[in-house]
Parts: C-alpha cells; structure tokens; sequence
C-alpha cells in the first residue's frame, strides 16, 4: 500500500466513449454503461446508452487520486447486470502517474483496449478516456447527456444499477447513524443471483431491536411477544401475518411508551391476541383492541377462533381494499367535480405543445424565479401570503385587504428605494428571470426586426404587452381563489411529471412484497422509475392496465407504514394518522428504508395512484418544508400541547423550574437533549418562555426524526421536485397522497352528535345541506379541518376517533355569528356559530375551510 | 427538566406534608415512580381504611400529569378495578401549576364526594344514586377486606 502522505488531488476523468464492443447476443445490442472505480474505492457510473457497440457517454467525474492511484473503468451491460456475468464487456486498468504529473497541470487523451477479467470471457473494443488536471466547477454536470431533463438533474449522478446506488447511500448513511454496520453488501455480491439477494433482504427487513435495548426491556418483551404470537398466528394466507417474532418485538417496543402492565399487549386475560392485535387502554381505563393489519379499532375482544379470525382479518382488509378501492384520484374527482367548465380548460394536464418548451423562455425552471424572490427579500408583510398561478408563476394575497397582485411587496419597496421616479419603472428592472415562465397557452417570438412579441394560443391573438407584466388593470392576476384543480393541471403537465418512454416491470411476490418490492424500486434508477409502471404479482396473470399497480400500492401501504416494522407508528391523535417512529433506529436499516419509502410515495404520486395511508398533518407541512407551529403539536402528543399552551398563557415564574432541554426516554435510559447549544445552562424565564415552546415543538416534530424525514425525502425528490410539490397545501396533498373519496353524507349526518344544538335546529339542517351542495374536495377540506385527516375509519363515521379514544363527529354552538367556526382536532368538533341564515352559514364555513390552513384551529 | 421539579416537590411535601397522605420515591435510585398512601376519610364509608396508589411521572413533567392509580382496591364510582381513576385533574384540567401534593388531597375529597355523573364504574354510580346505603355498605365492605 503507499504511503499516507502521499498528496491527493482531485482531477477529472471524462468516459467519452467505446468503440467496438463485443456482441454477445445474436439479436440485440447491449445497453452499456461504465463504472469508475478508483483504488477500489471511489465510485461513479455513468448513464446507459441503449442498444449500442459503440457507447459515446461523453461524462465527466471529479475524483481525487495521488500519484500511485490506479483508476478502473468497467463495462456492462445493463440488461444483464443480474446475470451471473453481470453483462461484463471489459475493463481498463489506468495507473494515473504514467499519464499524468500530479504536481502539474496537464491533460491527456487516452485510447484502451479493453482486457478481460478473471472469468476468461472474450472482450473486444476499444475505450475512449480523458484525464485532466482541471477540475471544473460542479455546476458543470449540466452537460451531461442524461441531465436534459429535470428529474435526474437534481441528483447529478445516478447510479443506473441501485446496487451502486444503495452501496453508495449506505456509506453516506453510516456517518450519520454508527449501527448501519449491517450494511456492508457488495455490489458485486449483490447483482449476481436473486435466490440469495432475496434472503439476504428478508433478512434485512426484520428489525433487531435486541440489540439497542436495555437487558431487561428485551427480557420481558421477549418472553410475552414471542410465546404468544408462537401459539396464536392465524393460518390465514394474508401477508401481515409473516414476520412474526418481528411482530413481537415491534408491539411490545410500541408499548413502551406507556406504563408497564403486569400483561403484554398482545394478550389479555382470556390469553394471547391474534397476530397482528393489540390491546389498549383509553384514558379511561377502558380497553380496546387495534388490529394492525387492517388499522382498525373495536371494543370487541378479538376472536381467538383462528379460522373464524382469518377469515374476520380478510373480511376487514377487504372492507379496507373496498374503501381504497372507492377513493380516486384526486386528478379525476377534481375534474369530475367541476361540471361548469368549459370542454377546453377540463381537458385534462395536456402536455402544452406549443407554450413553454419552444420559447426562449425554457430555460427558466418553474419556481426558480419565486425562490430568488423568497431567498432574497426576507418574509412578507404580515398579512401576506405568496402562491402560484398554476403555471408556476408567484402572485401575492393580501388577506388584509383579500386582493391579489403580482407584484411582490417585498420587492416593491425595493424597487420604491431605488427608482424614485415613479409607479412606471417599477417594472423595468425586472428581468425576465424575476417574471418566471409564460402563463400556459403564451409564447414568445421575435418579429424579422428582433422585436418581442407575444402570442396568446388560447385567444390565437398576439400583443406586444409581455402578459407576465403587471398591468394597471392588473386583471390577469388569479383571483381570490384557491384550486386544487388547477395546481394539479399544472403540476401534471410539468415536464419532470411526465413519463419517459419505455416500461418499468417490477415484479413482486405477493407474500413478500415489502422485501421484493424494496429490492426491485431501489434497483432501479429514478428515472426507469418514471416510465410507465408494470406491476406483475409472482404466479399471476393480469397485465396491469391500473388495476394491478392499484392493488400493489394498497398492499404495500399496508406493509410499509405498518407499525411492526417500527418505521411508522400511529399517532396520539387517533388510531390511524401515522408519523414517523422516532424510534425507528431499533432497524439499523432504517434509514435505507425512509429512502425507499420516500420513492414509493413519489412514485405512486408520479404514477397517478395512491396510498392507502394518512398522516399527521406536520409531515405533510414538513414535507411543503413548511414550518410548524404549535397547533401542529396537538395531534402528536395532545398532553404536552396543553402544557405548552398553559405555559404561553400564564406566568410561569415559580412554577416552572426548566432549562433549555428536554428529555427522552429511551427504551428506559433518560437523555437529556440540549434544545440549543449551551441550553442546560438557560434557565427558562417568563421573558424567553416563547423561545422555549418554538424549540420544543420543533424538536419534538421534526427534529427527533429529521435523520429519517430527510432520508425520506431524498427518496421522494428523486421523483416529485420540491418546486412542484411546493404548489399544493397541506390538506391537498393528503388527497393527493391518498386520494379523494365521495363522502357518504348520510353516514355522516348519522353518526354526528351535538353540542347545544339539536338535529333538527335551523342552523344544524343549514349546515348538511351546505355540505350536501359541496364538490368532494371541499366536503374532505371541512373533514380535514375538523378532525385533521380526510380518511375515514374503514367502517364509516361510527369509529371515528378522537385523542381520548372513540369520538364521533361533534357540533358544537359555539362562538358569535361575527366569528368564522373554529375546530379542535382533538375531539373532532366544529364549533359552529348560531348564524343568521344560510347564506352567511356557506360564507363562514367556506371561507374558515378553504383559507385556514395552519392557524384558526385551536 | 422534570428531576428538578420532582424534587423539589419531595422537600415539600417534607417540609409540610398534608394532612391524611404522604407521598415519596418507591426507590431512591428511580424519582421517577413514586408511592402514596392516603388515609379514608373520616367523613366517608373509606374510613380507617390506608390505600396505596402508584405515581409515575412522565419525562415532560409538569408540562403532562401525573399518572395516578390505586394498588389498594377500592368501591368507588370513579376508580375501576385497574385502580385507574378517572379526575379531570390528571386529564385534560391538569396545570403545571399542580403538584403531587394538590392532587392527593383531590383524590381525598372525591373519596368524600364521588363524581356518579362522569363515571368509571357505571354499576356503582347507579347504586350511589339510587341506593346510597347499599353502596356505603359495600364501601365499608371492601375497604375493612382490603385497606386494613
């Protein structure tokens, strides 16, 4: 080995192309690509070229090496990468110091031979290479022939095998967590055969939480998981039932939060429960029973008959299939809900032919434009808010005065400081960067004399006027409106959004689809991801025109936010919203997984299906990158949201004794987490107590799990760009998580109770017919703002939960008829004003339902 | 942090300790988990009975209550067979501004005055509304089987 000291540079190697490579096939061509390796260490692969002996990759990679460094470059081919011989194609071995002095400057173009390997087979051709001593800025990656598009952009390299990938983002993960040990797989040994990868998987997916645990937690947990769970799994085929020791250990760990019992909760005095059932207390001391494999709550103690709880346990993952299966997309209920539009502007997200792509103004990314204004300028003028056109273009509200404008009013006092001169140049110094893409249907031209002009598609009209400009009429400016409908028209025809060509086969094993489904979706490349999806169930016919991949997501959803796993776990607020398991470390995996999550869900979003799974509203504002407040607190621990209010509202001055930390507990071991550096030695004081709540909230949703959020989210971006998911709300993009369903406003109006009113009070019947008239989305936007989540419990209104076990939907007289109704999550209740009349009753209610997204509930 | 205030709360209640309960650590080594006692009210059928009850506290004390329950068994409408009782003090009314000693002396008084309209134990809150000397003589019953 050389010596340590050696000095290391960094250079550039580019992989222009081979020439002449073998034809192993008869009938087709390999699709190659190259692998740079260097010193056994640093890898870089390039992109596939399809169908070629002669590749031209033309990509350049910055690597660092010192004098001894020998710089490996492979070929394979990527259609064959899992066979035994991984579609070798040959290799060339470059020792850097007999090209290049490391203590110059200096280039230097290299034509190979390719040498076979150690298996013997026959290689021919030639491979083109540069090296160089120049390394350019890393914005550069732009050239690269794959980067054409925005998707793969954002990632700069993408591995095109994610054996590459996953080996590549494990040695990244380990930094960050030091237990990802586990992790150390080959890509060689990987690639080869799929028996032994399948196992080796299998063998991943299972958490070990025995190894972080304190002796005595595994002991006991042990003893009562296994032993019951042994002697209790129900024969059914349903694929929840499988890991079973798993099961055990991730109940009891869930469990651990509460106060011990004398009993597991996975049994009760009648003995063990069935697989996948847990017993829980209310806050009242009553029990009652959570089946995890359909995410379900009752009272009734499950059967311990094991044929007539199989067929129970398929009865209610059918009733779960059925409800999924009546849920849309959130693209068709919108269009089908909106009957007065005219026939042009329902045509679905056509991808707009003549507008952007041809104009000059293509090189301006949707959003860029609005995050320059964002970044720069500071936050808004309170009362403010900045949305997009559905063409991505920012606009302003102005809640304080409900109008609208382009012009953004932080730049406006920009522009008022510099140009004293006038209202009329306020437009001019913006450039057309500022001014973001054309509305859609707009193009722009040059007449013979270089002039601007602009076209209007949709009117076939042509102005000079630049229509992003403002206006003194000021008319184009959308108006005070929010629409679904229109941000997903936009965010569909969005050239990442659109499919590549070609088909993406993932192939799964019914029985095994949390394992298999990893394995295929982390193989592939972001982009293979974005052609057209083909799922196919092992043993199964069936050519997924929808409904495969449908059911393939329903059963995924099911397995990977499934709380054994320890990736998810239910929230506080009910038995069903989901977030993150801040202890998910337990699977030294972990990490891994978010990031596969993060796919599934970008790429179910990508493909126009959905997840049967919902979650606590901040993961959704995390995922806007929004910031959230204290009211966010609320659905993931309801007692300690009462505490931090108390504490705002009243003077803690000998009361509160606290510093600047907080505590954890840990499978038993209490850590104390500074909040901010040096914390332990703030006192907290009447005066900085709002400092205090902001951190603690912070900490408690995001932070504790930002390890796992952002693994999740580097999944997710690879597909969905965060400029355009950015566009959507929070409680849209549930729906356009999991889909819109048609309410049953009967079951609704049935199990509904109130508070100081009777059902048959004037303002009550107002209120359900209100509803009656609604299109979906805003019948589940009333349902999200009441009870937090548009999901419905699987048999309908009556299981409705609240933070304090089974509570139905409430409402309550409450508040002035001035007021707008308020809601408490919490308890599912609305606390309506006694209004007027009906017309007043639509107002407030629609407008406390469309515009209060993030504050106005309590 | 909640150690802090824990203890702070033990040199209270030693340095004045309410009438008729005490309350103090299971085991030197945990603050987290405590132990009380409570006298029965001379004024209720619980007299001359001693019942122990079980405190956890949670890690985010005071900011989240106490968790209370009974290890002694007892016939009362808003205590169950688990020993859970059901006070909106150790619920959704919880301040931080309580104190383990404060929420003693309420469970003593609901030994007094039973709450039968916000039940636990639905059978005995009928009893105590209809039949309130059947009740009483129940009470009495467990309380000389089981607190004495």
């Amino acid at each position: 080995m050389p010596p340590q000291d050696l000095p290391k540079r960094s250079i550039t190697v580019t992989v222009v192309a081979a020439d002449g490579l073998i034809k192993r096939d008869v009938f087709r061509l390999p699709d190659p690509f190259a692998v740079i390796t260097v010193d056994a260490a640093q890898t870089h692969t390039t992109s596939v070229i399809k169908k070629t002996l002669n590749p031209y990759w033309n990509e350049d990679f910055e690597i660092e090496v010192m004098s001894s460094s020998v710089i490996a470059v492979q070929i394979f081919d990527q259609r064959k990468f899992k066979k035994k011989d991984q579609g070798f194609l040959g290799v060339v071995n470059i020792p850097v110091s007999k090209y290049l002095d490391l203590t110059r400057e200096g280039n230097e173009m290299l034509t190979v031979e390719l040498k076979k390997s150690n298996d013997n087979l026959v290689v021919h051709g030639k491979l083109i290479i540069h090296l160089s001593t120049k390394v350019k800025p890393r914005t550069n990656n732009a050239d690269a022939p794959v980067s054409n598009e925005a998707g793969t952009s954002a990632n700069g390299l993408q591995a095109p095998m994610s054996s590459m990938n996953l080996h590549d983002s494990s040695t990244a993960l380990s930094a960050a967590g030091p237990s990802s040990l586990a992790l150390s797989r080959t890509p060689s040994a990987q690639g080869r055969v799929d028996a032994p990868h399948a196992a080796e998987s299998t063998h991943m997916s299972m958490p070990t939480p025995q190894i972080h645990r304190s002796p005595s937690a595994t002991a006991a947990s042990e003893g009562t998981g296994e032993g019951s769970l042994a002697s209790s799994r129900p024969v059914s085929g349903s694929a929840q039932n499988s890991p079973s020791t798993a099961t055990g250990n991730g109940a009891s760990l869930a469990a651990g939060a509460q106060p011990n019992r004398n009993m597991g909760t996975n049994e009760d005095q009648h003995g063990p429960l069935p697989s996948g059932w847990e017993r829980r207390s209310d806050p009242l001391g009553r029990t009652y029973y959570v089946d995890h494999n359909t995410r379900t709550t009752t009272w009734h103690r499950p059967n311990a008959n094991q044929a007539v709880n199989a067929s129970n346990q398929q009865g209610e993952t059918n009733a779960a299939r059925d409800q999924h299966n009546r849920r849309l997309l959130a693209d068709d209920m919108v269009e089908a809900a909106t009957p007065n539009r005219s026939a042009t502007a329902s045509v679905a997200p056509p991808p707009p032919a003549h507008s952007g792509p041809a104009s000059p103004s293509t090189t301006i990314v949707p959003g860029s434009g609005s995050s320059q204004t964002t970044s720069g300028t500071g936050p808004l003028p309170a009362g403010w808010e900045e949305r997009y056109t559905p063409e991505g273009r920012p606009y302003y509200v102005d809640h304080n005065t409900r109008t609208t404008t382009w012009v953004d009013p932080r730049y406006q006092r920009i522009v008022r400081v510099v140009g004293p001169n006038g209202t009329s140049t306020s437009a001019q110094p913006q450039s057309v960067s500022q001014l973001g893409p054309l509305p859609s249907g707009w193009e722009m031209r040059l007449t013979s004399t270089a002039r601007i002009y602009f076209v209007d598609h949709n009117t076939k009209t042509t102005t000079w006027d630049d229509p992003r400009l403002p206006s003194s009429l000021d008319q184009n400016v959308p108006q005070y409106k929010r629409d679904f409908r229109r941000k997903l028209i936009y965010f569909r025809s969005q050239p990442a959004m659109r499919s590549q060509p070609g088909n993406c086969q993932i192939k799964i094993r019914r029985n095994h689809i949390f394992e298999d489904s990893y394995a295929e979706i982390m193989r592939q490349t972001a982009s293979d991801l974005k052609k057209r999806l083909m799922i196919k169930f092992d043993g199964e016919d069936g050519l997924d025109y929808g409904g495969v991949s449908r059911e393939f997501f329903f059963l995924l959803s099911h397995e990977m936010f499934n709380p054994f796993y320890c990736l998810f776990e239910y929230s506080a607020h009910d038995n069903y919203t989901l977030q993150i398991n801040p202890a998910s470390g337990v699977n030294p995996e972990h990490l891994n997984y978010f990031k596969f999550i993060g796919r599934c869900m970008g790429l179910a979003i990508f493909h126009r299906r959905f997840l049967d799974a919902y979650f606590i509203v901040s993961f959704y504002k995390m995922i806007l990158k929004k910031k959230v407040t204290l009211a966010d607190l609320e659905s993931v621990d309801a007692e300690l949201f009462r505490g931090m209010s108390w504490m705002l509202e009243n003077d803690i001055t000998d009361v509160i004794d606290e510093t600047f930390t907080t505590n954890e507990d840990r499978f038993g071991e209490m850590v104390t987490i500074e909040l901010k550096p040096g914390g332990a030695d703030v006192p907290v004081t009447e005066e900085n107590k709002k400092e205090y709540v902001e951190l603690i909230v912070e900490y408690r949703i995001s932070k504790r799990v930002h390890e796992q959020f952002d693994a999740f989210m580097s999944g997710f971006n690879e597909l969905i760009p965060q400029e355009l998911i950015n566009v959507f709300d929070e409680r849209e993009l549930e729906l356009l998580i999991g889909g819109m369903s048609e309410i049953d406003v009967d079951d609704w109006i049935k199990y509904t109770d109130y508070r100081g009113y009777e059902m048959n009070d004037e303002v009550v019947q107002w209120f359900w017919k209100c509803i009656r008239s609604w299109p979906a989305e805003r019948k589940s936007r009333l349902l999200q703002f009441t009870t937090g989540t548009s999901r419905i419990p699987v048999n309908g209104f009556k299981d409705l939960q609240g933070s304090d076990g089974p509570r139905r939907f409430t409402i309550e007289k409450s508040g002035d008829p001035s007021q707008l109704p308020k809601s408490h999550t919490c308890f599912n209740r609305l606390d309506l004003p006694p209004y007027k009349d009906y017309a007043s009753l639509e107002q407030k209610l629609t407008l406390a339902v469309e515009e209060t997204v993030g504050f106005g509930q309590e | 942090m909640a150690l802090k205030r824990i203890n702070k709360e033990l040199a209270d209640l030693g340095r004045d300790p309410p009438s008729s309960c005490s309350a103090g650590p299971e085991d030197e080594t945990d603050m987290f988990s405590w132990q009380a006692t409570i006298m029965g009210p001379g004024d209720s059928p619980y007299a001359g009975g001693v019942f122990f009850l079980r405190i956890n506290f949670p890690t985010d004390y005071p900011f989240k209550p106490p968790k209370v329950s009974f290890i002694t068994k007892i016939y009362h409408p808003n205590i169950n067979n688990n020993g859970s009782i059901c006070l909106d003090i150790l619920k959704e009314q919880w301040s931080p501004a309580l104190t383990v000693s404060k929420v003693l002396l309420s469970i003593c008084s609901m030994l007094t005055d039973p709450n039968p309209d916000d039940p636990l134990v639905p059978e005995i809150a009928q009893l105590y509304k209809t039949d309130r000397q059947l009740y009483e003589k129940n009470a009495k019953e467990w309380t000389r089987k089981y607190a004495t």
